[in-house]
């Protein structure tokens, strides 16, 4: 069933309750005059951990692609010292073909705010940092004015209404990345926060435990702050009747994929942008009914439904539903960021793997052997696939280095090389033929070679 | 590629008397900037950005200023200049051009674009023109994939270029 109300898009005018030629910029006049900041006051009247056990029940997992929940994250903070405690919110949004953050912060950036408020109360953090990757300087800057706007309200500053925490008056900062995919990595970017080069932590330990400066610290995704206040608003049960439920015969434990899901969309459809919908929601219907379906003359092959780590969906897997346990049922690393970009037939998949390929070798921060040289080792591979002097042990090959690098086989800090790892050989199994032909095509030897 | 390291061992530094983090601006980031961290060298993106602002590029001298303004080494602060993408250690144009090079801009006509765009201005990807006023660089995902293909100028974002638009923006900037 559709949504039928919007919930983070209330007030950013989406497809089908409203249009987005008439998007403005929400300040906090109108926020406030749209029931705004209620949740937060409502939640400065709850005791800190009765909030985190709020969130824990509504089940709200993270919407920075990694999915984990925030309530459980939230609680693993140690006890309270009297000592600093950080809040790093997670705007470095580069993931390529996922521009979900970016809604969020070009009209509504008090949600994203409020949202930010609740959780330090809760969590009972003084600082927070605000990172934002450095392309964004249109969010940035609206970002920053509503921050001021914020602080002459008192939600933040001096004799703040969220009052002192770890004896300090709450602050919020903007602090802007400089053009590196990797510091969206959650220990990438605390490093990078800390100025220096964004290099991925060895976990353990966790940032609850051991984050920015050394203290804890809680990395959350601007979505999944964006989605707090309206589960204070209107209760964690609310909140449930949202999105997927538990799988058929889950025991409790199993996180399910409550709530409504900001959904990107780019690729040859009639309207790409970026539309809200339950979680769940089956990737055709984003595709046909909200982006109004292909260009003229364009046909579906295949897409790739949550930003590139994942992997992609071939063509008979057009109607999978866009939830966290996607990635069980359709052999993907999961859903990632929700982002979809569709493929259509007319674009070979060998351009697709090498493109993306491309962009592990060029973002890789070059730590870990596996990833630094495998990412362009494959890259280099699938160049030659593609001007056609590949050879079918290439496609073997290729297999080979993907499965060999990522934290799941062990061998790397983080997790961009399973992304690497993962969106190869599933464009390549998925795709196998396509390859196959592409290396079977009579290979050009050139002139040079041919008369020695 | 962020891990190529650059020899700087032997580099030559060019040096100017008067310094690149003058007074004023010192006392700016003193005042906005370096308090909200709990340790200064927190702040190197920030001063970074700050010359970078105002000279166009970050030039070697002032690394070694940054260093001295936050209490670290120059090398460290080398060392986290390089590895950013936005960073120049060296001049650059007046106007800088970053193509989104990434899925859903190449499979939306990236490749012709920045074909186009590198034929009107005479430089390949990586270049500054001779009379120093366009850089043209290709990045990856902008995060404005809706709107592709796209491309920053300076802060500016171009969305849904068509065949001959960047180049029209590009030839009406002074
Ligand atoms: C290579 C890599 C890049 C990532 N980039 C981002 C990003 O741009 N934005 C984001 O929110 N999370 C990103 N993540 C996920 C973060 O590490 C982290 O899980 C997330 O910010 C936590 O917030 P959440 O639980 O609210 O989703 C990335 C992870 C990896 C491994
Ligand atoms: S896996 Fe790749 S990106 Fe991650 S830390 Fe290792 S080298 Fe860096
Ligand atoms: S793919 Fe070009 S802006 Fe995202």
């Amino acid at each position: 069933m559709p949504l039928e109300k919007p919930v983070l898009c209330q007030r950013i005018p989406t497809p089908p309750w409203g249009d987005p030629a008439d998007r403005v910029l929400i300040d906090y006049k109108q926020y406030i005059e749209t029931d705004g900041y209620q949740a937060l006051d409502k939640a400065l009247e709850t005791a800190p951990i009765n909030v985190v056990e709020q969130i824990k029940a509504a089940e709200v997992r993270g919407r920075g692609g990694a999915g984990f929940p925030a309530g459980m994250k939230w609680s693993f903070l140690p006890p309270e010292d009297g000592q600093r405690r950080y809040l790093a919110i997670n705007a470095d949004e580069s993931e390529p073909a996922t521009f979900k953050d970016r809604l969020l912060l070009d009209f509504d950036p008090h949600q994203v705010i409020e949202g930010i408020a609740i959780c330090m109360h809760a969590c009972r953090l003084d600082t927070a940092y605000f990172y934002i990757r450095g392309e964004y300087h249109h969010q940035r800057e609206i970002f920053e004015k509503s921050v001021r706007e914020a602080y002459d309200q008192k939600i933040f500053g001096p004799q703040a209404k969220l009052g002192k925490i770890n004896d300090r008056w709450p602050d919020l900062f903007v602090h802007r990345g400089a053009g590196a995919y990797i510091c969206g990595e959650e220990t990438g970017l605390l490093e990078s926060l800390e100025g220096k080069r964004g290099w991925p932590r060895i976990k353990p330990p966790f940032p609850a435990v051991a984050g920015a400066f050394s203290r804890p610290t809680i990395v959350n995704n601007v979505e999944t702050l964006a989605c707090i206040p309206h589960v204070i608003a209107n209760g964690s049960d609310w909140f449930k009747t949202l999105g997927k439920g538990r799988p058929d015969g889950a025991p409790a434990h199993v996180p399910a994929s409550f709530g409504t899901k900001l959904f990107g969309i780019s690729g040859p459809v009639i309207k790409p942008d970026v539309y809200e919908e339950h979680l769940g929601v089956k990737m055709s219907y984003v595709i046909e009914q909200l982006a109004g379906g292909l260009q003229p003359g364009r046909k579906y092959k295949a897409a790739i439904p949550g930003g590139i780590s994942m992997g992609v969906v071939g063509p008979d897997e057009y109607d999978c539903e866009l939830d966290f346990d996607i990635g069980k049922r359709h052999n993907i690393l999961g859903l990632g960021t929700a982002c979809i970009t569709v493929i259509p037939e007319d674009v070979s998949m060998v351009a697709v793997a090498r493109n993306i390929a491309r962009f592990f070798a060029h973002e890789s921060c070059g730590q870990c052997t596996p990833c630094r040289e495998g990412t362009t080792w494959m890259y280099k591979i699938l160049s030659r696939i593609e001007t056609g002097d590949g050879s079918t042990g290439d496609l073997d090959l290729l297999l080979e280095l993907a499965g060999s690098m990522g934290i799941m086989s062990g061998t790397t800090i983080c997790g961009l090389a399973d992304g690497a790892n993962w969106a190869v050989q599933t464009i390549l199994n998925k795709f196998w033929s396509e390859f196959e032909s592409a290396v079977s095509r009579p290979r050009n030897v050139s002139l040079a070679v041919a008369g020695t | 590629m962020a891990w190529i390291a650059k020899n700087s061992a032997t580099a030559q530094i060019e040096r100017r008397d008067e310094p690149y983090l003058d007074d004023t601006l010192k006392a700016r980031l003193e005042d906005e900037v370096i308090g909200r961290y709990p340790r200064r060298q927190a702040a190197t993106l920030p001063v970074l950005h700050a010359i970078q602002e105002k000279y166009g590029y970050i030039p070697y001298q002032a690394i070694e200023e940054t260093g001295d303004l936050l209490g670290v080494s120059a090398s460290e602060v080398l060392d986290t200049a390089t590895f950013y993408e936005e960073f120049f250690l060296e001049p650059k144009g007046r106007y800088t051009i970053w193509i989104c090079q990434s899925i859903s801009c190449e499979i939306l006509g990236e490749p012709s674009l920045t074909e186009q765009v590198s034929k009107h201005l005479g430089i390949q990807p990586g270049q500054t023109t001779s009379d120093g006023k366009y850089t043209l660089m290709k990045v990856e995902c902008l995060g404005a994939c809706g709107g592709a293909p796209c491309a920053l100028v300076n802060e500016t974002l171009h969305e849904n270029i068509g065949a001959g638009n960047l180049e029209q923006v590009l030839d009406s900037l002074e």
